[in-house]
């Protein structure tokens, strides 16, 4: 027996080794974000993690005079350019606005919207070219006159309104600057997508070197967007892993060297830690095929807990026992509070985000084989005549403590009662409703980008529509059928505009349209012969207009390639993407939409294939109904718990004795974090959960405490309740200083509610031994 | 479609030039430090104009009249009365336009170089700055006190695909014609009357 559990145990380790080893290692951010239920969700995911959005690296020169920084924004430009990682860079500067012009105005024909039969008619010539007269003849002249000859219909003109460059960054010696004119500002576009962090990493990197290249002299670099959010929440939860598992290591060791003097007992203490964590990360690897870094992170925390169980059994051994008689007495009270945490962490497996699922599978593992550990193989391998000698002048103390906790009875429950009011007074309402509240990126940053994201101009994001069909040509005629309904939306409705890749690329089908309505080259010149009479037109001199009509009759329709070397090209690639094998048209909207009725036009038009996204109404409920079903599943853990109790103390009272501690901690730990915090997210919840699955174990010994067999027994159960808490709310406690937001809220809040279960426990518990 | 816009409003801004200045005292050498000097003395003045565009592809040329006005230092008024009202207004770093229907619109010269190029260098000449023209344009002047013609050859490759060269004539401190020939062979000429002092 003695032997087969060792062997067992070394067979179990060695396996979970193999698992471990053999384990691929992932920062996808999107863990931490809700799985998207819906197609249309789901398109709006894609474009996160792929689409042009995701490849935007906005870059911000400050700490030097405008004119320097100006400079700068140039030569970084240039230099940007020329790398083959960045697709486009952007600095306001007027150097691409040539080339946008030229395509509009050599492809004017086919891409204006206003050519169709008729428009090269006499009457409607006649009437274009008095509008032109009459614009030649104002400040606008030098602009009209610029196309005169070719263009007299203006057709450039109406290309340049529709595509409206209004608005935009302020300018500074040319270049895009903030508002007061103390950051330089850039827009970049990678090649590679926002999810590909080595991609974006390295786009980073050549930033970085081609502004040191640029002799900045003291000016700084700033750089946000999506992709720098992936690299710098991979950087953070790399350090944050190591560096917080380390951290706790240290400190529950130290603790355990001050109390115990014996390194062999620190030694024989940290095995069910390695077993556990060696356990936890297998289970993910098997159960998830990868082993998220936050995951990593999180094992900082097991490290707390995990060492619990060893240390209950040395701390309650006392001098002259062995840690298996000490066993046979706690194990059930071990084993119930091993399984009140697994409830807790089991509500996480069901939560609906794939990361705190990890957590949950990692924690669950983890505990039971250190817990099983500390049953089976502990006692085997501790050598004879290990004495444990704890701390001889805690227990006392903690026991005078304990006995006069109880006057605190009143006092606590005014601070429940005061926390009760505090979180009605702060209006019913303690949640962060955002889902950035979710994002991994640090508060700072995203300060920074919504920053810089003001200074741009970019529109905050409005509702998009997006028609998906099997080939690019079938999404630009379902883009052009959505805008002919759109338009006449915008007459009757609030709708201001909307844009569509259709804008700059028609379909091959409207362009062929467009040439039709042009007349054969006699009757053009017939038509614009008659038109030019009663005008001071010369129409020998409108001779290219006539040529370049006739040559846009046979002219091959523009295709995407044409596009190439223009801003414009940026704007059809973020407006028409090739994904899944299928192509996706999106047309995104301003202005007031009556969605219902929208939507039913959509219907109407391309039935299931085009979708209305409110995005932030859309990504805002997707992230609501989340957290209804996280809270569902954190009653549906505590239930648990609480039947679990039921079923193994099988005294109402006792279940009381044990749940009231925790409730009291859950109220007050809420409470402090609303001071704290102001608003609660998703994490804090699954955080007040674990308060109260790691939390029950305190009450449980603090419970067993209370009937003492004699007094130096129930020293020894306070000192080691004592130091199982601090182990915990060290592990918990060290994640509270860590950068990843979702280890930050949990580590935090449990560490804090495990803290206040003790003193609750303390204070409420031990009344029936009074 | 603004930028091109604004380019045309710039050129029309030239026009301003035409303000008139008064005549500066004192004798010595003439050059364009001292026409400098001359038109710089002006703090505010009020003149009539009437401009002929010669376009390539017109029989006629376009006829147009108002009113200029110029507050140092830096406020320009372009007032078009005929054939259709129109007001163009320099303050600031601004542009604003307004078309006889009521439309306005506003805008930020530091959007444009060109057209920030026209005012700066509109507002280096009757400021009597130099220096700034210099920056701007190829400079050099014809004639004596009495009767002046100053050249300027934009620097800018933007500008300069616009406007071949800015011809300014005037004399005894006052600018009397503002001719604008552009790259592509079309020209206009401004004539400027001085309301009085």
């Amino acid at each position: 027996m003695r032997r087969s559990a060792v062997g067992l145990w070394l067979a179990f380790v060695v396996a979970c080794a193999a698992v471990a080893l053999r384990t691929d290692y992932s920062a996808d951010l999107a863990a931490f974000l809700p799985r998207s239920p819906t197609p249309a969700q789901q398109i709006l995911v894609d474009e996160l993690r792929e689409g042009v959005v995701s490849r935007i690296i906005l870059v911000g020169l400050e700490g030097a005079e405008p004119a320097r920084l100006a400079a700068l924004s140039r030569a970084l430009a240039a230099r940007l350019a020329q790398d083959p990682r960045f697709a486009y860079v952007a600095n306001g500067a007027d150097d691409g606005f040539e080339a946008d012009l030229d395509f509009l105005h050599r492809h004017r024909y086919l891409l204006s919207p206003a050519v169709a039969p008729g428009h090269f008619d006499a009457p409607n010539l006649h009437a274009a070219l008095e509008r032109q007269l009459g614009l030649l003849d104002s400040n606008a002249g030098m602009l009209v006159g610029r196309w005169i000859e070719n263009d007299p219909t203006g057709e450039t003109l109406r290309l340049l309104e529709a595509l409206g460059r209004e608005g935009g960054p302020r300018k500074r010696d040319g270049v895009w600057f903030s508002a007061d004119g103390r950051r330089a500002l850039l827009v970049a576009q990678t090649r590679a997508a926002g999810f590909d962090i080595d991609a974006q990493e390295a786009a980073q990197a050549a930033l970085r070197a081609a502004f040191g290249a640029a002799q900045a002299g003291g000016a700084t670099l700033l750089m946000t967007g999506p992709g720098m959010f992936a690299v710098q929440s991979r950087e953070s939860i790399k350090r944050d892993a190591t560096r917080f598992s380390l951290l706790a290591t240290v400190l529950v060791s130290l603790l355990m060297l001050a109390v115990y003097r014996r390194p062999r007992i620190l030694g024989l203490m940290l095995l069910p830690v390695a077993t556990g964590a060696l356990a936890g990360v297998a289970a993910v690897s098997l159960g998830f095929g990868a082993v998220h870094g936050v995951t990593l992170g999180f094992g900082a925390t097991l490290i707390g807990e995990a060492v619990d169980y060893a240390m209950y059994v040395f701390t309650n051994t006392p001098e002259g026992g062995t840690p298996r008689q000490t066993l046979a007495r706690i194990w059930p009270t071990l084993r119930l509070g091993m399984l009140t945490s697994v409830c807790g962490f089991a509500a996480l497996l069901f939560s609906g985000f794939p990361g705190l699922a990890q957590l949950g599978l990692f924690s669950i593992a983890g505990l039971v084989a250190a817990a099983a550990m500390t049953r089976w193989v502990l006692p085997q391998i501790t050598p004879g005549g290990t004495t444990v000698r704890s701390a001889t002048w805690l227990g006392p103390m903690l026991q005078k403590a304990v006995a006069g906790a109880g006057r605190l009875r009143l006092p606590l429950a005014a601070v429940v009662a005061a926390s009760c009011a505090g979180i009605a007074w702060q209006g019913g309402q303690p949640w962060d409703d955002e889902l950035s509240s979710l994002s991994p990126a640090p508060l700072a940053d995203q300060q920074l980008d919504a920053q810089m994201r003001r200074d741009l101009g970019a529109p905050d994001v409005g509702p998009l529509i997006v028609v998906r069909e099997a080939t690019e040509q079938a999404a630009l005629e379902s883009a052009e059928r959505i805008g002919a309904a759109l338009d006449a939306l915008r007459r009757e409705q609030g709708l201001d505009s909307y844009d569509s890749p259709a804008l700059l690329l028609p379909s091959a089908a409207t362009q062929r349209q467009r040439q039709q309505a042009i007349p054969a080259p006699g009757a053009l010149r017939a038509s614009l012969a008659a038109a030019a009479r009663g005008t001071p037109f010369r129409v020998e001199a409108l001779q290219p207009f006539l040529d370049e009509a006739g040559a846009a009759r046979s002219a091959s329709p523009v295709t995407r390639a044409d596009l190439e070397g223009t801003a414009l090209a940026l704007k059809v690639d973020a407006l028409l993407a090739h994904r899944h094998g299928e192509w996706f048209a999106m047309l995104p909207l301003k202005g007031r939409i009556d969605a219902e009725a929208l939507r039913a036009t959509l219907r109407g038009i391309a039935g299931e294939r085009a979708v209305l996204l409110e995005i932030k109404k859309e990504t805002d409920a997707l992230y609501r109904g989340y957290r209804t079903r996280a809270t569902t599943f954190a009653v549906a853990g505590v239930a648990a718990i609480a039947l679990l109790l039921a079923f193994s103390l099988r005294s109402p009272a006792r279940v009381w004795d044990v749940l009231a501690p925790l409730a009291a901690a859950v109220v007050v730990t809420v409470a402090l974090l609303l001071v704290l915090q102001a608003k609660l997210n998703l994490f804090h919840l699954v955080g007040l959960l674990l308060v109260v699955g790691v939390g029950s174990n305190y009450a449980l010994f603090f419970e067993r405490g209370s009937e003492p067999e004699d007094r130096a027994d129930a020293s020894r159960i306070y000192t080691s309740v004592f130091l199982c808490n601090l182990s915990t709310v060290i592990g918990f406690g060290v994640l509270a200083l860590a950068a990843t937001p979702v280890l930050r809220a949990i580590g935090g809040t449990v560490a804090l509610g495990a803290l206040l279960s003790l003193v609750f426990a303390a204070i409420l518990v031990p009344r029936r031994a009074a | 479609m603004r930028r091109r816009l604004t380019e045309a409003v710039a050129w029309l801004l030239a026009a301003a030039i035409a303000c008139p200045a008064l005549a500066a005292e004192g004798a010595g050498a003439w050059g364009v430090e001292q026409l400098m000097a001359e038109l710089g003395k002006v703090k505010r003045s009020q003149a009539r104009f009437t401009e002929r565009k010669y376009l390539k592809v017109l029989k006629a040329p376009l006829l147009s009249s108002g009113t200029l006005t110029y507050t140092a230092p830096d406020k320009l008024e372009k007032r078009t009365l005929k054939p259709r009202p129109e007001v163009l207004l320099v303050e600031g770093g601004q542009v604003v336009v307004e078309m006889d229907a009521g439309a306005r619109r506003t805008l930020r010269m530091a959007d444009h170089p060109v057209l920030q190029a026209f005012v700066e260098s509109i507002r280096s000449t009757l400021g009597g700055d130099a220096r700034t023209l210099e920056r701007y344009y190829k400079v050099s002047l014809e004639g004596d006190r009495s009767a002046w013609q100053l050249y300027l050859a934009p620097r800018g490759r933007d500008m300069a695909r616009v406007i071949s060269q800015i011809r300014i004539g005037g004399g005894n401190g006052r600018i009397e014609l503002i001719e604008v020939q552009e790259t592509r062979g079309d020209r206009s000429v401004m004539k400027v009357t001085e309301d009085g002092p």
